[in-house]
């Protein structure tokens, strides 16, 4: 199982992966292009602020069995055999809002196409035709720093487990943790976690920190 | 919703009297910074590491700041060039917004040297004579105008390269000049420093980081002991030396029955002019026409701060009450000159009678009313302005205002010769003080508003510990008008001072926060640290005294923080400045520089975490002094 795998720790907010999507998606897949598009592409992929300043990218996670394709009342969502995603077929969309209501991801938005007038489900497609040139998603291409992989799931799992592996055992023999963030980037971290504090961006020590 | 609001308004500001207008801002959808701050988020992390470079069209770059990805840009720079090129980037263009705003005060002094100004005079000839003498210049038998030419042309040729020296930099204890020439970063030109670091800049030029943020150093001194010094020293004599003035502070200072002008940005030229105008008795008289009660006249921002400090006109508060000031919807006129004026004004403007009128050809904002200003015509400028308030004041509906709280009393005017009249003509009495233990030592506490911290709570705080401390503090810009606003800068604040701190403030009926005017006049915490330790024959940083910018935002706050540090203040920053993607450009500023100027940066959010460095730092020079 093939999956667009998120690694928190490493996502720095730059928003890359959403810009990627949007040219991906985009009538000419060109930056300058997408520009006059009419209506211009959206992406499909959202990084948002989480508390103390950190981000996280988050999109459909194409799950299997998907909530969204079992509540559409037009069976407008289907899964792909080949690349195993759920994709929505806009003709059949009735804009009813059901996928949206039990996607546990928030994945799923509404937006106007060029072909249909109204609002259609609109979400990540894992970019089939890339994946059909051998191409990783738009976002993973994106991503600098290697916050977004697409990979076997039990391939990344694997390689993570190999650094858990050590961390438990160096911290169990008082050595601390094996391998974290850079040092520069770990004391960022923690002056960002302070500035949230003090300021207005959600805070895992205010309590109002969840609500923006 | 309304609990939301109020949560809102809470989390964003630690003022209290200006919530209610803030609570207006989000009640009625008027869009302020701490919106647009929100509509950010997540703002980029390369960005803000200081790893991402857009100078070429090779480019943009970002290095991965973890393993794996891109850890050169195309050209070959690593991320620590690219941290230290951001760096020294910002650094000049702090250094050149104050050395321009210099350069134009030194344009108008020059041209009413030779009577091409309209409205202006020297106020202060004994400054005059004396910084004539200072910098060599012969005053027997001249004219005031005489002298004046010779300043004016003498400082003119350090905005080039023609003398490679700054006369001002005479002003450091030669144990400071030292330490600068050791380390090659002895300012040689105004200009010249900028424009050598916009060349660094350029790929293919400067690659090893250190010797970029070396050249940061001498950029940021050439403002601080140049542009910077100038523009203080030739204000005052041009506009008059601050002397200690009582005034008031905060939103409370816009009055419901008067024209509202409010003169917001840095350079007094203009507004200095603006203040004649407004007692010009015909515009009075129109003023009374048009219904008003009268003019009243309010600063903002360092603009305010000029004002304040030479002729205690109130101020509405400092860079985040810009916004702020418009919504209370009394504002009639906002007259922008330059420096930390958001491009939205006018949007917000609009949401009321209220005009923003810009007068800088270069700082011209869409939607403003344009009066543009120049030194030979600027009485008629600064009349016709005043008149587009009145005119403007008929068109506001007097239900829209909504004015939140009465105004804060505050003291102001502490020019270096300020305090050293008040001690009684010499700092023997503030070294005794210090020497005996009462005052610990001395904090410049300067810099900026930042949205992303609740609104003057870094500066109140830190002021309020070092306070306890028995540490004395000088404050300057958007740091004094939070102090002030916070009323800490009365007299009666020295009550909440230490013991020691507190003896010596009521002796001489002083507030135990120094106001020393706009962020230009950081140069005299120059000027003030310059004399005490020629007093006690050593070198800056042998003083016990620090900095610290507890919400800066902006690119001048750091020139003002590498100055101090150039300079041999231990300096403190509230918030991180874009270099954490370089661990050697952070272990530099941070650890390294202490052995190249004898000071070093640090970073610290909390206020109260702040105050505790700034306290031990402060000890450890009085150790090292033996008292």
């Amino acid at each position: 199982m093939k999956v667009v795998f998120a690694d928190v720790g490493r996502c720095v907010g730059c928003r890359h992966c959403e810009m990627a999507c949007a040219v991906e998606h985009s009538s000419a897949k060109d930056l300058y292009s997408m520009l006059k598009d009419e209506p211009m592409s959206q992406p499909r992929i959202k990084v948002g602020l989480g508390v103390d300043l950190l981000t996280f990218p988050n999109k459909c996670q194409h799950c299997d069995p998907a909530p969204c394709e079992e509540a559409c009342p037009t069976n407008a969502i289907y899964r792909d055999s080949e690349f195993n995603s759920t994709q929505v077929e806009a003709e059949k969309c009735i804009s009813c809002g059901m996928c949206a209501m039990v996607c546990p991801y928030d994945a799923i938005t509404y937006q106007p196409t060029k072909e249909h007038g109204n609002n259609k489900a609109y979400k990540c497609d894992q970019c089939p035709e890339r994946l059909t040139e051998g191409k990783n998603p738009a976002c993973v291409e994106a991503c600098v720093t290697g916050a977004l992989v697409y990979a076997e799931i039990n391939q990344i799992i694997k390689v993570r487990q190999t650094e858990i592996f050590k961390n438990i055992t160096s911290q169990v023999i008082g050595k601390g943790t094996y391998k974290e963030a850079p040092e520069n980037i770990k004391s960022y971290n923690k002056l960002q976690e302070k500035v949230a504090k003090l300021g207005p961006l959600p805070s895992s020590e205010k309590k109002e920190g969840f609500s923006v | 919703m309304n609990t939301e609001i109020n949560r809102k308004v809470d989390a964003r500001t630690f003022d209290n009297d200006e919530k209610q207008t803030m609570k207006r801002t989000l009640n009625e959808n008027i869009e302020t910074a701490w919106d647009r701050l929100e509509a950010q988020q997540p703002q980029c992390g390369f960005g803000q590491l200081g790893v991402c470079c857009n100078s070429c069209k090779m480019g943009p770059c970002r290095i991965d700041p973890f393993e794996g990805g891109p850890q050169r840009g195309v050209c070959g720079a690593d991320a620590h060039l690219i941290v230290a090129r951001n760096l020294l980037n910002d650094i000049t263009a702090g250094a050149a917004s104050h050395s321009d705003h210099g350069r134009e005060v030194l344009e108008t002094f020059y041209g009413t040297a030779n009577g091409k100004s309209q409205g202006y005079e020297f106020l202060d000839t004994e400054k005059l004579k004396k910084v004539a003498q200072e910098i060599g210049i012969e005053t027997e038998g001249r004219s005031n105008e005489e002298i004046a030419k010779k300043i004016g042309e003498q400082f003119l040729a350090e905005f080039g390269m023609v003398k490679n020296k700054l006369d001002f930099t005479d002003r450091a204890p030669e144990k400071t000049r030292k330490i600068w020439e050791q380390a090659g970063i002895m300012p040689r030109g105004v200009d010249r420093e900028v424009v050598e670091s916009m060349h660094r800049v350029h790929m293919g030029v400067g690659a090893d980081y250190a010797n970029m943020l070396l050249h940061s150093l001498r950029t940021a001194l050439s403002d601080g002991w140049g542009g910077s010094m100038i523009a203080t020293e030739l204000s005052d004599i041009l506009f008059g030396t601050p002397k200690i003035t009582k005034s008031t502070v905060n939103l409370g200072t816009l009055k419901e029955n008067m024209v509202n002008i409010v003169l917001h940005g840095h350079n007094p030229i203009l507004s200095d002019v603006v203040v004649k105008a407004a007692k010009d008795q015909k515009l009075l008289d129109k003023a009374k026409e048009a219904g008003a009660d009268g003019i009243n006249l309010v600063g903002l921002c360092c603009t305010g701060n000029e004002l304040m400090m030479r002729k205690g006109i109130p101020m509405a508060g400092n860079m985040l009450n810009q916004e702020l000031a418009l919504a209370t919807g009394a504002v009639d006129a906002m007259i922008i000159d330059y420096q930390c004026i958001f491009p939205s004004l006018p949007q917000l403007a609009n949401c009321f009678h209220s005009k923003i009128v810009s007068t800088s050809e270069k700082s011209k904002v869409p939607g403003a009313v344009h009066k543009e200003f120049h030194a030979e015509s600027a009485y008629d400028t600064a009349t016709e302005i005043v008149e587009l308030a009145i005119d403007t004041y008929k068109e506001r509906n007097p239900q829209q205002v909504e004015i939140p709280c009465e105004p804060m009393e505050m003291v102001s005017g502490f020019s270096v010769e300020a305090i050293k009249d008040a001690l009684g003509g010499s700092y023997k009495p503030l070294i005794d003080a210090i020497v005996a233990g009462k005052i610990k030592g001395i904090v410049g506490s300067v810099g900026c508003s930042n949205p992303k911290v609740q609104h003057d709570y870094g500066h109140v705080n830190l002021a309020k510990e070092l306070m306890k401390k028995d540490i004395l503090l000088v404050e300057t810009g958007c740091a004094a008008v939070a102090s002030g606003k916070a009323g800490l800068l009365v007299p009666e604040a020295a009550k909440m001072a230490g013991d020691g701190l507190r003896e010596v403030c009521e002796s001489l009926n002083m507030p135990p926060i120094l106001h020393m005017g706009s962020c230009v006049d950081c140069s005299r915490v120059l000027t003030l640290a310059g004399e005490l330790a020629n007093a006690l024959d050593v070198g800056i940083d042998q003083l016990p005294a620090a900095g610290a910018a507890p919400e800066w935002y902006a690119q001048k706050a750091l020139t003002i923080a590498s100055y101090f540090v150039a300079s041999g203040f231990f300096t403190v920053v509230g918030l991180p400045p874009n270099i954490h993607g370089s661990q050697k450009v952070t272990e530099l500023l941070t650890d390294g520089l202490e052995g190249v100027v004898k000071a070093k940066f640090a970073v610290e959010p909390d206020p109260k975490l702040a105050a505790r460095m700034l306290e031990r730092h402060i000890m450890s020079k009085r150790e090292e002094l033996g008292i």
